[in-house]
């Protein structure tokens, strides 16, 4: 393969541009909990194409897209008039206007098919997308689309934000809700129209979803995961065109969703204060510390009852005791709170005290 | 008719009624999407079960993909309970992550595999009465028609032998608990018959019509009943009638089955949506706006009732002082003058001794909290509503 090529260099520029537009309004998508908005918005979009197709005539992908975009939004706006005017709730209406357009987006390509126009192949390119047909024009197209976003992202990022996190106070402080929340939708329909054509309608909404889902377990900061959903996002994009470019009969869409989904599973595991491997490692590591103290306190409650609180008992006496273990053992002696000749123990004076104090106070979690 | 016609109209109706039983509960249980998942993440099963049977009606890969279903259930589940990501998420990542699997296998193997990832997706409808079964020599009907069939019978059995624990489990949990029916089993066993009937209609219909068979008709009845009994049978109503007029649609236009089949089903919840009696868009808007203007009412019949000065009950006052316009308050004056709650003597408005009744109870119900009341209270007052 070779990456000097003009085409693949266009490819890999227009995933990784897309990438990182998706990432970015994903975050948005995913910490607003409408996830599965992306999914029922990208099949809703499908219709919109065949429609402008129809009525235009040419397969001009920017004139396909404004379709896109259209019956995206109404689709969006049929979502929220279920959500709203009825008592269905949104998994059904998110479900229902997924299915219906689709469907309907279907019979209409079915129906353009059977048509005597030379010029309908490859409409169904938007079903899985084809890298391969981007041209230079549609990166150009997505650039300045992420460049808007990036403007209006930065425009109205306190509003953004305090909209996520509490929109009852963005309203009393006096914002526009309903504006900002139209905004910020049509940015991510806006997103996933630009996806369809390298993606395809049914896995666009995993475009949206992974680098987002990725980069909230890394930080707890907007800012942050926006950028850094961006940059799984892009490195997803570039990655995926490699792997596709280099074997034969692999369309990129699937290959970006799989790299993005490695992504995922990666931090998923590895983030160090939400991952999986951490807290099992911290769930050990309290399991031992808690162990130990069991067995100090254990101790304490034999030692307490001498005079000489440094007089060695037997080893034995531990044995019906669970918390016990010959790594505890070893662990309190190089701690200092106990010293072992042969099979006795004894507590030392400062084992003394750090048990005696061991329920008493509170701030002695890192023992 | 002809018979081919015939049988596909079978098959699709058979579908439509097995989709549906499952779809009835998917919707009440607010898990529709999960359907959605279930119908792209069972692509890399059939896969995996195609290369090893080589026969895409085989029982073995029927077994597989509903399999992978239920897994891509336990996994949003397991996704779910590490609180890393919100459900939306967790099923938002797993099924393209499965399906785009499903893709490549697909196309890694293009030339061992028979599988068309467009058929799929939208089925193939007009073949099935072409892939006949074969029991001893004599043609029994398409393979498809036996394989829905024992599905929906399944389906059915199941159904009426679960039925209570069902009709619990998804209304109150904690009470089906208590009473010990299991809601883990019931939700599983839901599950397992969602992921079964999935697979088996895929190949009738696609992935995405079985979304659009199992959320579309139960969303439609919902819309017109709130008894369980009737839910059921409406949606299947609903989905029968779609999936024959839908076949009609697509002769007539020379376009896919499945799409028309669905764009039957957009259509028949559209109608719904629209005109449903007390739930549809017409009826809660109309109500919205009757409402809008009982409260006005309301508002100012207390006006009146607090207010002895001439001044303050002079017709013009009124726009004055509540601030309405003039097209609300004469709406509002005329409906109070029909009702007789009000009598007006040279322009000074009073309350009758109707009108003064209606507000003190009003009054009443509103300082203890039971503003509820007031809403059955019209009925005994109002001779017309707003």
């Amino acid at each position: 393969m070779d990456f000097t090529d003009y085409t693949f260099q266009v490819i890999a520029i227009g995933t990784a541009i897309l990438g990182a537009v998706c990432g970015m309004l994903g975050s948005f998508a995913v910490l607003r909990k409408q996830s599965l908005l992306g999914d029922a918005i990208s099949h809703a979009a499908l219709p919109g194409i065949a429609i402008a197709f129809l009525i235009t005539g040419t397969k001009d992908s920017n004139i396909l897209l404004l379709g896109a975009l259209v019956s995206g939004l109404v689709g969006t706006f049929w979502i929220r008039g279920i959500i709203t005017k009825t008592h269905l709730k949104s998994d059904t209406a998110l479900g229902l206007i997924l299915s219906l357009f689709f469907g309907f987006g279907m019979l209409l390509l079915t129906f353009i098919q059977k048509q005597p126009n030379a010029n309908q192949a490859g409409l169904d390119k938007y079903l899985f997308g084809q890298a391969a047909t981007l041209l230079i024009e549609d990166v150009w197209l997505m650039a300045i689309v992420t460049c808007i976003c990036l403007i209006v992202l930065l425009l109205f990022w306190k509003e953004f934000k305090l909209l996520l996190f509490d929109s009852d106070y963005t309203k009393t402080l006096g914002f526009n809700v309903k504006f900002i929340d139209i905004l910020i939708t049509s940015f991510i329909v806006l997103a996933i129209v630009l996806g369809l054509q390298t993606v395809g309608v049914v896995l666009m909404s995993a475009m949206l979803l992974a680098p987002a889902a990725a980069a909230r377990q890394w930080t707890n900061s907007l800012g942050t995961m926006v950028f850094l959903a961006a940059i799984f996002g892009a490195f997803s994009g570039v990655f995926g065109t490699v792997i596709s470019a280099s074997q034969n009969n692999l369309s990129t869409g699937p290959v970006i969703v799989i790299v993005a989904g490695v992504f995922v599973i990666f931090s998923f595991i590895f983030s160090p204060s939400r991952g999986l491997l951490f807290k099992q490692i911290r769930f050990m590591k309290n399991r031992r510390d808690l162990e130990l103290h069991k067995t100090l306190a254990f101790m304490y409650g034999i030692a307490e009852t001498h005079q000489n609180i440094s007089h060695p008992h037997t080893i034995k006496l531990l044995n019906h005791f669970q918390g016990f273990t010959k790594k505890t053992l070893k662990a309190l002696e190089e701690k200092n709170y106990i010293t072992i000749s042969g099979t006795e123990w004894s507590l030392t004076q400062e084992g003394f005290k750090t048990a005696s104090n061991l329920y008493n106070q509170q701030s002695n979690n890192d023992e | 008719m002809n018979n081919a016609q015939i049988e596909i109209q079978l098959i699709a109706s058979l579908v439509a009624m097995a989709c549906a039983i499952p779809g009835t509960f998917l919707v009440l249980r607010k898990m529709a999407m999960i359907s959605d998942a279930i119908s792209h993440s069972i692509l890399p099963g059939i896969v995996i079960g195609f290369f090893i049977t080589q026969d895409l009606n085989s029982p073995l890969l029927l077994f597989l993909a509903a399999f992978t279903g239920i897994i891509t259930v336990v996994l949003v589940e397991y996704i779910q309970k590490t609180g890393l990501v919100k459900e939306d998420t967790a099923i938002g990542l797993v099924f393209p992550i499965l399906f785009s699997i499903g893709v490549i296998l697909i196309a890694k193997n293009a030339n061992d595999v028979h599988l068309d990832i467009d058929a799929v997706l939208l089925g193939e409808l007009a073949f099935a009465p072409f892939d006949r079964l074969i029991w001893f020599g004599t043609d029994v009907g398409p393979k498809s028609l036996w394989l829905v069939g024992s599905i929906l019978t399944v389906t059915i059995l199941l159904l009426f032998a679960f039925f209570k624990e069902l009709k619990v489990s998804t209304f109150d949990e904690g009470l089906s608990a208590s009473l010990g029916f299991s809601p883990i089993i019931i939700h599983y066993g839901l599950m397992s018959v969602s992921s079964v009937t999935t697979v088996g209609a895929f190949e009738a219909v696609g992935a995405i019509l079985v979304v659009a068979l199992m959320i579309a008709p139960a969303a439609s009845a919902y819309l017109l009943t709130t008894n369980l009994k009737k839910m059921l049978i409406l949606a299947v109503v609903f989905g029968v009638f779609s999936a024959i007029s839908g076949y009609w649609l697509a002769h007539f236009l020379d376009a896919s089955i499945a799409g028309s089949i669905t764009t039957m089903l957009g259509l028949v919840f559209l109608l719904v949506y629209l005109f449903a009696p007390s739930k549809g868009i017409i009826a809660v808007t109309y109500r919205e706006k009757q409402q809008r203007t009982e409260v006005s009412l309301l508002t100012f019949l207390l006006h009146l009732k607090n207010h002895d000065e001439l001044e303050e009950r002079h017709v013009n006052h009124l726009r004055e002082h509540i601030n309405w316009q003039k097209v609300r308050a004469k709406s509002v004056l005329e409906l109070a003058l029909k009702n007789n709650m009000i009598s007006i003597e040279k322009n000074i408005v009073s309350l009758t001794k109707k009108g003064d009744a209606f507000t003190s109870k009003a009054i009443n119900y509103i300082i203890t909290n039971e503003d509820a009341q007031i809403e059955d209270m019209k009925d005994d007052f109002f001779l017309f509503r707003g």
